[in-house]
């Protein structure tokens, strides 16, 4: 009886590659069937279109100047004009490229960065996690924008640096992450029964251990973008972004000189922001809701 | 079962055909399917079972204290002296339990303590007119030495048994005339077991309290119990008085658990000879 | 407990030391000419190079510029602003304060609203009542405290004329005693509110999932078993022990408020630390980023290191452990 309970508990033993990718993608199909994934599903997979199709929806260049300057909504500029005569609904659309780009970016970079170094930590113990996991709180310390600031402040703010810039800041918060999930499995049988097997550690980390590992990670990914969108937003409000590059926070840094004149500069592209960041907290709450069985249903209340 | 039809108006609990049954993940799992349950006023009844048979889900579901799980469905009559508990309100609920009703011992006494309280604090809360002098009372009454001391101790403080027998003095504090135990002893080590078993039936003696015990164990049974219940996948297969369960097992399953336990089936003819006169 | 305190301070004191070692690492990274780094902007004669490098050791290997710099960073010379043309420290101590106020007012509306929403939430027996505050907090929490602000502005400000749009106080002011407080709430409402709202949200969801583990535990079981009401629970088993996490958390939170306080501050013109963190990389006046980040790096670790604390004393649990 204790037999049967003890391969019940254990996971499933996954063995190829794929397995993960098979993991990820019944995830992802699990999302969609709750509430909040579905809707930031809908949102992301919404911005993502526009952010591919952007020259075929915006309807003008977005550094085109219009004739007229802080116009205010019309049929001709449905989100109206910027100081210098900018359409800025062709500039939201085009911020969307920027943004997902970043998200994306950073979220991933954070994934391979704090990964690896939360997977060696976790697998490796001893003095490899004593001076990886201090590494990761060293960089945890400081709020995430101000080192990202701090950056800027040195290097300069081109779009890849940037990137950079944030990839550097949260990658600690997936690394003890993934430290955690793999400290949880270590120990467990099948990673055993992989090692008197004589399996490599590598092979071990990678294929063992990872598929099972996976689900919480994702969800972190999920947030980890929406922060990188948040930063690349702040960035551009306080005007230190990419000049180069068309961002929402951007648009708000203008928007700023011109509050009492035209609200239409400031409310459409802090709405993109707040549109692409709650689709992400959706979709990662869904997500968790798959992940976390204790999350599913609903356990509390109080008679 | 028809013998006790008779004696239904003297039954301090009257539970008919009780059916729970939940919702785990979008399947129906019936806990407990149809069980008819009784205990007279001052009998100590006891409830085994393998884990899962639903004997837990059984007390809980009688005292109306389930946990936050979804339940499809949820019928029977559950009569308690005067009072039908399924359609009580909360008030009456309540009442029923500050006051000569039923309480409950559970088996995890570290996890039923809140840990940020201390002891003497959570014994008061079941109190009516919480004074300090009945808190020490019921800590002497339940076998705690130092009474004093262990009031301001915190949960994390005690041992376990020290702690199962705090969990004894809160379902004292109402002067219950009905406490069920669930598996009080079994995170307990064996001499801590012995000594909490002693002090139940001490307290059933000086209290002449009903007591309901839900267990595993045969020779807890054996040991404590007038009648005994079987449950085995949400139904009472067999029940009846310990010493005709014992001896003479109706059902084939009843008969399994008895013959798989030698120990306990020592204990139970032991406890058996202590019944006889 | 003064044990305890020692651990966390061999803690604190390596990582508070590996910090400044990385910035200023990063600090010899900056391409180009260093004593330009060092200054930013700011135009250099031949004279004052020498000075500078002087002053800084830059000549000197890096080990002996770090011991430099901490020799100075202990008798509180966060060196000299050319910039301001003040010493940093002195830039700091002013502004610090009212960055504080800020973070204070703020967190002392988010911290009860976010508990008592979280409580209502986690504990109603109506799920849709649940569902709508969770998806509600989510939403909101997506807002960017910034962008809000500048919305605040647009709505109560521009439009309706209720709040000074920038700032902390008026330039020139007669009011006295109470009408000078009165004046200063005026200020200080809208910024407070945009970050209490970004962070109230954020208590509310902690404070939720707080709760429903707590209703989860077995003691509320003995609690409905003793047959106290449901306020009762709420009151003396729920409350306190949901809100013992949101202790670090709320710690965590005033440590890392500065980073919220660079982007409203400039929202509103409020002159707190992340304004002049914002003017002095816009200037390139890197001794003040520099020290500012040294700074809140500081203020950081020592706040962790009360929470602990506070919260070692909080939870008897760990109270007799440590």
């Amino acid at each position: 009886m204790t037999d049967s309970a003890g391969a019940h508990q254990s996971r499933k033993v996954p063995s190829q590659l794929s397995d993960t990718a098979q993991s990820i993608w019944g995830t992802l199909r699990a999302i969609a069937s709750t509430r909040h994934g579905a809707t930031g599903g809908a949102i992301l997979l919404l911005m993502v279109l526009i952010a591919l199709l952007a020259p075929l929806i915006a309807p003008y260049d977005p550094q085109s100047l219009t004739p007229s300057s802080l116009a205010p909504p019309s049929w001709t500029n449905p989100m109206g004009t910027d100081s210098i005569g900018r359409d800025i609904f062709s500039l939201v659309i085009y911020g969307t490229q920027t943004s997902l780009t970043i998200g994306l970016g950073a979220a991933l970079g954070a994934l391979l960065l704090g990964g690896t170094v939360g997977m060696l930590a976790g697998y490796f113990g001893g003095i490899v996690d004593t001076v990886l996991m201090r590494i990761a709180e060293l960089f945890q310390t400081l709020p995430v924008i101000i080192l990202v600031l701090f950056t800027v402040a040195f290097f300069g703010s081109s779009f890849w640096l940037l990137i950079t810039a944030v990839i550097l800041a949260i990658w600690p918060i997936e690394a003890r992450l993934v430290y955690g999930q793999y400290l949880r499995l270590r120990n467990m049988s099948f990673v055993d029964a992989a090692r008197v097997a004589d399996m490599s550690a590598a092979h071990i980390m990678l294929r063992e251990l990872l598929p099972n590992a996976i689900q919480p990670v994702i969800v972190q990914v999920a947030l980890d973008a929406s922060v990188a969108i948040l930063i690349e937003a702040g960035l551009g409000f306080l005007g230190l972004s990419d000049p180069n590059v068309v961002s929402w926070g951007q648009l708000l840094y203008d928007a700023q000189s011109y509050m009492t004149v035209a609200w239409w500069m400031s409310v459409f592209p802090g709405a993109a922001i707040c549109l692409a960041v709650a689709g992400l907290n959706l979709f990662a709450d869904g997500l968790n809701e798959v992940v976390d069985p204790r999350t599913r249903g609903r356990k509390g209340g109080l008679q | 079962m028809s013998s006790f039809q008779s004696q239904k108006p003297n039954m301090l609990l009257d539970v008919c055909n009780l059916k729970v049954h939940l919702a785990v993940d979008g399947k129906t799992v019936r806990a407990v399917d149809g069980v008819d349950f009784a205990v007279a006023p001052g009998e100590v009844v006891g409830i085994v079972g393998e884990s899962g048979s639903g004997k837990s889900t059984l007390a809980r579901a009688i005292i109306q204290l389930m946990p936050n799980v979804a339940i499809a469905e949820l019928s029977g009559t559950i009569r308690f002296n005067d009072a039908d508990l399924m359609t009580a309100s909360g008030t009456v609920l309540r009442r029923l339990r500050r006051q000569n009703g039923f309480s409950m011992i559970f088996q995890d006494p570290l996890g039923y303590l809140n840990p940020t309280q201390k002891v003497g604090r959570q014994i008061a809360e079941a109190l009516d007119n919480s004074d300090d002098n009945r808190v020490l009372a019921l800590l002497h009454e339940v076998g705690l030495p130092k009474p004093h001391q262990v009031a301001r101790s915190y949960p994390h403080e005690l041992s376990g048994g020290m702690r199962q027998r705090v969990m004894i003095a809160i379902a004292l504090a109402s002067e219950p005339a009905l406490l069920f135990a669930d598996e009080p002893t079994t995170s307990l080590d064996a001499t801590v077991q012995r000594q909490v078993l002693d002090t139940l039936r001490r307290l059933h003696k000086s209290r002449g309290m009903a007591i309901a015990i839900i267990t595993h164990d045969l020779g807890v049974i054996a040991e404590l119990c007038d009648r005994v219940y079987v449950m085995r996948g949400g139904k009472a297969v067999e029940s009846g008085t310990v010493v005709d369960v014992f001896e003479t097992p109706q059902h084939p399953y009843t008969a399994e658990l008895i013959r798989l336990s030698t120990r306990h089936l020592q204990v139970a003819q032991q406890g058996a000879q202590r019944a006889a006169p | 407990m003064a044990r305890f305190i020692l651990m966390r301070l061999m803690h604190s004191i390596p990582l508070l030391i590996a910090i400044i070692a990385l910035i200023l690492l990063m600090l010899q990274l900056i391409p180009g000419d260093p004593v330009q780094a060092m200054v930013g902007d700011y135009p250099v004669s031949p004279a004052f190079r020498e000075a500078i490098t002087k002053q800084y050791h830059l000549d000197d290997p890096f080990p002996t510029r770090l011991l430099s710099y901490f020799t100075n960073l202990v008798q509180g010379d966060f060196g000299y602003s050319y910039q301001f043309q003040r010493p940093v420290l002195d830039l700091i101590l002013t502004h610090a304060p009212r960055t504080i106020l800020l973070t204070v007012t703020g967190f002392a509306f988010a911290i009860p609203v976010g508990i008592l929403i979280g409580l209502i939430s986690g504990t109603t027996p109506n799920r849709r009542t649940d569902h709508l505050v969770t998806t509600a907090s989510l939403l909101v929490y997506a807002i960017p405290s910034f962008w809000l602000g500048q919305i605040l502005v647009l709505g109560l400000s521009v439009k309706l004329g209720w709040f000074p749009t920038q700032g902390m106080q008026p330039m020139i002011s007669r009011a006295q005693g109470f009408d000078w407080f009165l004046e200063r709430v005026h200020y200080i409402a809208l910024p407070a509110l945009a970050f209490a709202v970004h962070e109230g949200t954020r208590f509310a969801r902690i404070m939720r999932a707080s709760v429903i583990d707590t209703l989860s535990q077995g003691y509320i079981m003995t609690a409905r078993a003793k047959g106290l009401s449901r306020s009762s629970i709420i009151r003396k088993h729920v409350l306190r022990n949901s809100s013992l996490p949101l202790v670090t958390i709320a710690g965590y939170a005033f440590g890392t408020a500065l980073g919220g306080a660079v982007l409203l501050e400039t929202v509103f013109a409020w002159p707190g630390l992340g304004l002049l963190f914002v003017q002095a990389v816009r200037m390139r006046d890197n001794m003040t980023v520099v020290a500012v980040v040294i700074f809140a790096a500081i203020a950081i670790i020592l706040i962790n290191l009360i929470v602990d604390v506070l919260y070692a004393l909080l939870d008897p649990r760990i109270r007799s452990r440590a």
